[in-house]
């Protein structure tokens, strides 16, 4: 056993994987039952891309997102409660109700935020970590996008950037296999063939089975110190889509109607790092219920928490309140 | 987030007579001088020093990694630009037409205009995208459109649109030092026809107060415009006191956002005629806003029709002849204010 598989570390990944998860399956009900509002993208099937990657991040490290992406925020540090209370649309909420789903932003996490416009992010977070750069931080940057993003340009020109000013990011493509509707095989063939791509370009590239976190972590372990000696990486992992596109996406129409649950049970994350370490299995038991008792009580905490006001609805869409108003 | 603190400025001042394009220069390499946070970044703005000269020599004087050349991805640049600003630095993007901004618009409206709100205050994107517009340099239609107007209706961009040099160096020099993002709208018409006195040891004053200024008081009309037109409704107000005597008072608003709708109301007060012109496409334009606004406000005070002046609903043509056709002239513009004037 290395030094990256040791017990510890896959108690601290398994419980970054089941908080995400029960968060997702949390809200889910709470949609179902009618307590939240909007669509939401669940990331359910996917823990292992986010817990493996910001596991081997710093605090001070800045991540973009995409609107599927509160597992990544929950693995960079928002918390339970201030991620419910913005789906709650209240003024507690890490983005204070003004984003929801698609738009939590935490920078003192180091969360720069989601961008809900595929491939958005992207540039976010070359940029961000090669500013930081300018200014002597010695940070480096990381975004999450999915493969649909490699269909937009900013893919590419972001790639070309980074590569040409030697920005610190680790771009992380989630290939879970399809672009809403669109399946990622029919548009760029099988898994692996984004990493080749990228590869291509002369940026450091890998791919790695996103069922298995350990191997997220490993990969990813090794991408972000060559990421921190100043050169951008790209990192594809495999993954699956367990749910619809969105909340209420009727996706029988585009796939078989179990074909996300059949994956799930195959590739599960979660249940596979449970089998790849049966010593841990009490440890395990415990952490569930920890996390169950920490959604049950930020849920009642934060559901009780301040509702926005409307005379507060245009503060700070610009940073002196110009005084010009539509009267 | 960390910041960089600003450091003492090695520039001499002068008292300098500048032209337009060269008050940009000048606005940029002072905020270069100024703040280590503040970086160029553009198509062909380093060794070249942009297409019109308003980046020459600052990669010389401040480096490559100040100033510089980007691949002709004006998205990712854009977007590079928003991500850098919320790390703490401040960005001058230039666009090298304003008709080349289509393809980072998503990352100004979307990302830049919005990141402020929508993570409750806890981001600031002080960005400026400079860009130069118009017609009046025959680059045909896919270089001459004056697109402000789209800026003006996003919420939280704030829209320069400077018409002569002094303006431009003091509001560029704000727009850089200011948090949040700014659409810089150059007149590339004017780069090399407008110029006047810079003093560039007057420091930019902050908070910026964005106001509207009085170039010419008269008592029978108002003429708000802004940009390039400033100075065609000036000569048509010139000859129209000269041959007919009519007193135009014409407002240049400088920014279009915020809106000094103060000084638009003061004015209408005094002359109770209005008249908007403006390069833009008329119809839809931000001359239908103030029309609005003042007819919604002010409807006491007005003594006739409020006139809109843009240009035709058609694309900027190649041919002097038909680009005559499609943008205010200042025949048009005398023709159409001597009409109000008469009402």
């Amino acid at each position: 056993m290395s030094e990256l598989d040791t017990a510890g570390n896959g108690l601290r990944l398994y419980r970054s994987m089941v908080i995400i998860r029960e968060v997702e399956l949390h809200i889910e009900r709470l949609h179902r039952a009618g307590r939240m509002a909007g669509s939401f993208h669940s990331s359910v099937g996917q823990e292992a891309a986010a817990v493996g990657v910001c596991e081997v991040l710093r605090p001070d490290d800045l991540v973009s997102s995409t609107h599927r992406g509160h597992g990544h925020a929950l693995a960079k540090g928002v918390t339970v409660g201030g991620l419910l209370a913005e789906l709650f649309g209240l003024a507690n909420g890490v983005s204070g109700g003004r984003g929801g789903s698609m738009h939590l932003h935490h920078p003192d996490s180091g969360f720069l935020g989601q961008n809900a416009i595929v491939a958005g992010g992207m540039p976010w977070a070359a940029g961000a970590a090669w500013g930081a750069r300018q200014q002597g931080r010695d940070i480096i940057g990381v975004s999450f996008f999915g493969d649909g993003a490699a269909s937009q340009g900013l893919f590419y020109e972001t790639l070309r950037l980074a590569k040409l000013w030697n920005s610190p990011c680790l771009f992380v493509c989630e290939n879970n296999g399809l672009a809403h509707s669109m399946p990622a095989e029919r548009l760029f063939g099988d898994p692996g063939t984004h990493c080749r791509l990228v590869a291509e370009h002369g940026i450091k590239a890998e791919v790695v089975d996103g069922s298995d976190v350990l191997s997220v972590y490993k990969v990813a372990h090794s991408l972000v110190g060559y990421v921190r000696t100043g050169y951008p990486a790209f990192l594809e992992v495999t993954v699956g889509r367990a749910r619809a596109h969105s909340l209420n996406d009727p996706e029988y129409e585009y796939r078989d109607r179990d074909s996300g649950k059949n994956w799930l049970e195959e590739n599960d994350p979660i249940s596979s790092l449970r089998k790849g370490l049966p010593d841990l299995s009490e440890e395990f038991d415990q952490i569930d219920l920890e996390v169950s008792t920490l959604i049950s009580h930020e849920t009642t905490r934060v559901e009780s928490g301040d509702i926005n006001q409307a005379n507060d609805a245009l503060r700070d869409v610009y940073t002196v309140d110009s005084g010009v108003r539509n009267d | 987030m960390h910041f960089v603190t600003y450091t003492q400025s090695t520039l001499v001042y002068v008292m300098t007579e500048l032209k337009y394009a060269e008050a940009v220069r000048a606005a940029l390499r002072a905020e270069l001088a100024t703040d280590e946070r503040v970086v160029v970044l553009g198509q062909e703005v380093g060794a070249l020093g942009g297409v019109f000269t308003t980046t020459k020599g600052l990669q010389r004087e401040f480096g490559p990694e100040r100033v510089l050349d980007t691949p002709i991805s004006e998205a990712a640049i854009a977007g590079w630009a928003v991500g850098a600003a919320m790390a703490g630095m401040r960005p001058v993007v230039e666009i090298m037409f304003m008709d080349f901004v289509m393809l980072a618009m998503d990352q100004i409206v979307n990302g830049a205009a919005k990141l402020r709100y929508m993570s409750n205050g806890q981001l600031s994107v002080p960005l400026v995208v400079r860009m130069p517009a118009g017609a009046g340099t025959r680059h045909g239609p896919q270089h001459s459109q004056q697109l402000e107007s789209w800026f003006a209706h996003v919420p939280g961009l704030i829209v320069a649109m400077p018409s002569r040099a002094v303006d431009v160096y003091t509001m560029l020099r704000q727009a850089i030092r200011s948090d949040d993002p700014v659409v810089f709208v150059e007149s590339k018409y004017l780069y090399f026809r407008e110029s006047g006195e810079i003093d560039e040891s007057v420091l930019p004053e902050l908070p910026v107060t964005q106001t509207a200024r009085v170039v010419r008081e008269g008592t029978d009309l108002t003429v708000v415009t802004a940009g390039r037109m400033v100075q065609r409704v000036v000569e048509a107000a010139r000859d129209l006191h000269e041959s007919d005597g009519i007193a135009c008072e014409i407002i240049d608003l400088r920014y279009l956002w915020p809106l000094d709708t103060g000084a638009i109301a003061r004015s209408v007060a005094r002359t109770s005629k209005l008249a908007v012109v403006h390069e833009a496409v008329q119809t839809f334009g931000w001359g239908g806003e103030i029309a609005s606004w003042v007819a919604e406000y002010c409807l006491a005070d007005l003594d006739g029709p409020i006139v809109r002046i843009g240009s035709q609903r058609a694309p900027v043509p190649f041919a002097e002849v038909l680009e005559n056709a499609v943008v205010p002239t200042e025949a048009l513009i005398k023709e159409k204010l001597r009409e109000l004037a008469t009402y």
